[in-house]
Formats: C-alpha cells, structure tokens, sequence
C-alpha cells in the first residue's frame, strides 16, 4: 500500500525527559537530508519539539479548534431536578440551590446531561479546546514542516488534539512522518501510536525507565506495533543497560551517552544536529540502522 | 491535613524524586505522612522507595457499554449519539463498541429506545499500599495500560489516599502527579492547599512551566516553583515565566549533581539523599 505520508514513525517511551523530543528532532532532521520528512509533535500538553529544533519565533500558521462541547443551563427552562447532576459519570454537575452548576474541568462533553434533560434546559457549545501550529523549519539545505499543537490549560481533549494534528499532517505529501508522542500511556499516547507503522521506544538505565517501558510496550503490543528501543544516558549505570539490551536483545536500535551539555546547548535553541556532542554521531547512528530497517 | 500537590508540565522535570524527598522532610519533622502516586499512566514513587506493589486495598472501576443482541434493532440511534466516536456499524450489522475510544459516559445505554445496552463494570485501575515506614504510607495508583481516560482512576484513588488519610490522623497528603495538563493532572490538582510545580532551567522547562501554571491559576491552586538542576541551562527563560505569573521567587533550588544521577539510576535515591541533605 502506497501512501501520500509514507511511513508512520512514531518515537515514545513512557517516561518523562528520557529523550523522546531530542531523538525525534535528530531523526526528523537526519531524514531530512533525503526524504521528504513531515514532523508531528503529538505532545499537545507539553509540545517542545520546536524548542529541539531550534525553537520558533513566529508560526507560519496557527488555526484554532475545538474538540470539545460542554453544556450551558438555560435557568427559565430548568426546574432543578438535578438528574443531569445525578447522571454525570464524571461528576462534573453538582446542584447548588437547586441549580445545576457545571465544573468544567471535570466535564468530558459527552452530551449525556442534553440528552435526559426532561426540560430541555441544556445546550451543548463548542468550547476552544487548543491549537494546530505549522511551521517550516529550515536546516541548513533541508527543510521540512512541523506540524505542532497544544491543549489549551484547563481544557480536556488531547487525544482528539491529537487526532486533528495528525488528521492535518496527512494533507501533505511526505515520505515519512515522525511523531513525537506525550509520555504515559493514555489518550495522547493511544492517539499518537494508534496507526503508526514503526515505534522507536526511548528509555534509560534507571529502575523507573525501564518499569514506564514495559508499560508503554503493553500499548504498543496491544496496537500490534513493531519497535526498536534507544537507550539513552546508558553510561549513567552500566549494569542496568547491559539487563535492557539482554532482555530486548535483537530490538536495541542504539544508545546515547549521558552528557549534561546537551542541557545547555537546548537553552541556546541550537538543534542536536548543530553541534559536535558525542549524541549527534550516536543519533546518526541509530538513524542509519532506522534507515535499513524501515527501507531495505 | 494539608493536601500538596507535586506537579511540573515536563516529563523527567525531577518530580517524583521531589515527591519522595518532601515526604522524608517532613517524616523527618514528625509529621505523619501520606504519599500518593497519581502519575497512574507511570506510576514511579515505589521504585524510588525500594518497594514492590504487593498490597492491593482497592480497585478503581469504570461502567463501559454492553449490547444485548436480542433486544437490538440495529436502528443506529448510540451510533449518531456517541461523541467520542466509539460505536461503529457497518450497515445491516450490529453495533461495535470500540472500547479504545469510549470515555464510558453511558449514553447510548440511556437512549437506547431499546434498551438493548447494558452498562457493565470494568476494573480500570488498581491501588497498592506501602507501609514505607511507621509515618510514611504510600498508596500508588495504576491504570490498566492503553485505558485512555485516566482521570476517573486519579479521582479513584485520590479518594482511598484520602480515606486512608483521615483514618490514621495524617498531617499531609502528598500527590504526585504526572506529566502535562491533561484529564489526569487536572483530577490530582483539584482541591489541594498548594503545588510545589517542578521545572528545570531549559526553554523546555520554561515553556511547559507557563502552561501547567496557566492550569494552576485556573484551579485556583498555588504554586510554588521548585527550580531543579538550577546550576546548569539559563535560568533567565524560567525566571521570565515566573514574573509573568507574578511569582517571586524559587522556593528551593536544586543543584545539578552527577551523583544524584547515578544513584537514581541505582535505585538508591532515598539513600543517597537522606546522607546528603
């Protein structure tokens, strides 16, 4: 099957600050050079894929949307009954004097309230959920497009944020898209991995890493995803990352030294690839081993 | 009781490595403390403490849809209805219920003119506790992997932490939450005296520090800013952060130390840190 966004490469792992972002840049950057390259960054509650590819001032576009509804009480048609309050699974209706008060950071905008309402005295609107941003990022001779986003404070939605990113990468022609996905395991995640066709899992030598991998992997196995695992900081404890390439031997696609520059040169805006660290040739690396396994 | 949250926007920002130091702190002053892990998507704080998740006290339940084929006319009415887009039907066929995309709402159970699908409970989380040390309880939540709202199992478990709390008379509560704004974080922030927000001198930092602080303002919770690995990055862009919130200053600094690296990398956090600080 031949598609107009080519390979679906998605980069996770779990964790917090494990390298997700940085690896995602590198290789969004690295594949560049040849391939026609559309970089989604699906982490719409923290999207720092910018700032790794060295940070953008201005948008080329930013589009508002909603993916959200949530009710509105119209008080001359409420009685006060309260059985919107007492039906909200989420709890998010509490009767105060009678009258249905909304949380609005509980509310899921399922509808459930506007449907039994005898009276019907609710009205579901649409509510500004976040934003798709679009950026053409410049690399030296490359180029290629960003595709970020964000979840609004406050707002719930970031999986169906992440279905309108992606939704909106697919409209333009590209040979591989990377996707950089949130850590955890729930809807951004579930939204970001769901049709991929590849996972690079990144993880590190701590025991918190490792348990967040495994975690992870019960998605990605339940999606039925293949995957390689970067190991990254390896050299932080040695025992441990020997343990993760034994118990994923023939799936470690490289690793990455720990190296507290790489802290410094991000607060420059200065891509991984803009550098002489050590990680950029190990980056390469892994990039190149990506490239034999997707491609041959 | 005063009930804190540790939360940061960022992923691997140091929180709970925080959450654990802040509940020896204050085990340390002669506070009886509760320490509950809400990152349920990743729960870490055990592993932190060198403890396993042996002792189940609970489980966290969810109502998702059933169909009762013989009642269904297949009329398509929970399909139109479903706002999560969680009900597919091929013409002439059944409804499906794809379960990856239901928020369990219950919708379509109470529309349908049928009534032909029932609400059934499914576990959707676990809780644990660790009696770490005679005034150190931790309770750690866990979603099932792959749920995808995982804000009804903080809600969960927030409650048995609570429970726990008043019954053995604690002074704090300590939540840890995980990373970003979402469902999850916004359950574990509501209704505490106070966050202490995690960040790291880092546009990465700064940039997600503005967001869960925006989340904060819109709780109305207050948040003091824990500054980690302060010594390297550039702590201006945190600090521009802060001023925009009209937040003074950082209320502890963390230096950076390869030492803490390795022995987090270890295990031995706690360890190390009770030896040093």
């Amino acid at each position: 099957m031949k598609r107009k966004t080519g390979i679906k490469l998605a980069v996770s792992g779990g964790k917090g600050g494990v390298g997700k972002s940085m690896t995602a840049s590198a290789l969004a950057m690295f594949f560049a050079e040849k391939k026609k390259v559309v970089a989604i960054d699906a982490d719409v509650d923290g999207p720092n894929l910018a700032i790794w590819l060295g940070g953008v001032k201005k948008w080329d576009e930013i589009e508002q949307i909603s993916v959200s509804v949530k009710p509105v009480f119209d008080p001359k048609k409420c009685d006060g009954c309260g059985l919107c309050a007492k039906n909200c699974k989420f709890e998010a209706i509490e009767m105060k004097k009678n009258r249905p008060v909304l949380c609005p950071f509980l509310c899921e905008g399922c509808g459930l309230c506007e449907t039994i309402c005898p009276k019907g005295a609710i009205k579901l609107k649409p509510v500004k959920s976040g934003e798709i941003k679009i950026k053409k990022i410049r690399f030296s001779d490359r180029r290629f497009l960003l595709i970020s986003g964000s979840l609004y404070p406050g707002e719930t939605g970031s999986g169906k944020i992440v279905d309108e990113i992606k939704a909106r990468a697919g409209k333009f022609s590209s040979d591989i898209q990377i996707i950089d996905s949130a850590p955890g395991t729930g809807c951004p995640v579930n939204a970001a991995l769901r049709d991929v066709d590849f996972v690079v899992l990144v993880t590190e030598p701590t025991p918190s890493a490792i348990s967040d991998l495994k975690r992870v992997l019960e998605v990605v196995n339940y999606f039925n995803l293949p995957f390689s695992i970067v190991i990254n900081k390896w050299d932080v404890n040695f025992s441990l990352s020997k343990k993760i390439e034994k118990e994923f031997s023939g799936k470690i696609l490289g690793k990455i030294s720990y190296d507290k520059n790489i802290l410094n040169t991000v607060s420059e805006f200065r891509p991984i690839l803009g550098t002489n660290l050590k990680a950029k040739k190990e980056l390469e690396i892994i990039y190149n081993k990506l490239l034999i396994k997707l491609y041959a | 009781m005063e009930k804190i949250a540790i939360t940061g926007g960022k992923g691997g920002t140091g929180k709970s490595t925080v959450a654990v130091l802040l509940a020896n702190k204050f085990v340390s002053k002669g506070k009886r403390v509760v320490l509950c892990d809400l990152d349920v998507e990743c729960p870490n704080d055990y592993l932190l403490l060198g403890q396993k998740l042996k002792n189940r006290i609970g489980k966290v339940y969810a109502e998702f849809p059933k169909l009762n084929k013989t009642k269904c006319r297949k009329c398509g009415l929970c399909v139109r209805n479903c706002r999560s887009n969680a009900i597919f039907q091929a013409p002439g066929q059944y409804p499906i219920f794809i379960y990856d995309l239901c928020s369990g709402c219950g919708l379509c159970s109470r529309i349908c003119p049928y009534g032909a699908i029932e609400l059934k409970k499914k576990v959707i989380g676990e809780i644990y506790l660790n009696r770490v040390s005679k005034d150190l309880h931790l309770v750690t939540g866990a979603a099932k992997a792959g749920l995808e709202e995982t804000g009804p199992v903080v809600r969960g478990v927030k409650k048995i932490a609570l429970k726990l709390a008043r019954k053995i008379r604690a002074d704090i509560v300590l939540f840890d939450t995980s990373a970003g704004i979402h469902c999850p974080v916004i359950a574990a922030l509501q209704n505490v005296d106070y966050a202490y927000v995690i960040t790291e001198p880092t546009p990465l930092g700064a940039y997600d520090l503005a967001l869960i602080l925006d989340l904060c303002r819109k709780l109305s919770v207050k948040a003091k800013i824990v500054l980690n690995q302060a010594n390297l990055g550039d702590k201006r862009i945190v600090q521009k952060v802060l001023e925009k919130f009209k937040i003074k200053k950082f209320t502890f600094q963390i230096p950076y130390s390869e030492k803490i690296v390795r022995a987090y990398s270890q295990g031995k956090l706690l360890e190390f840190l009770s030896k040093e600080f």
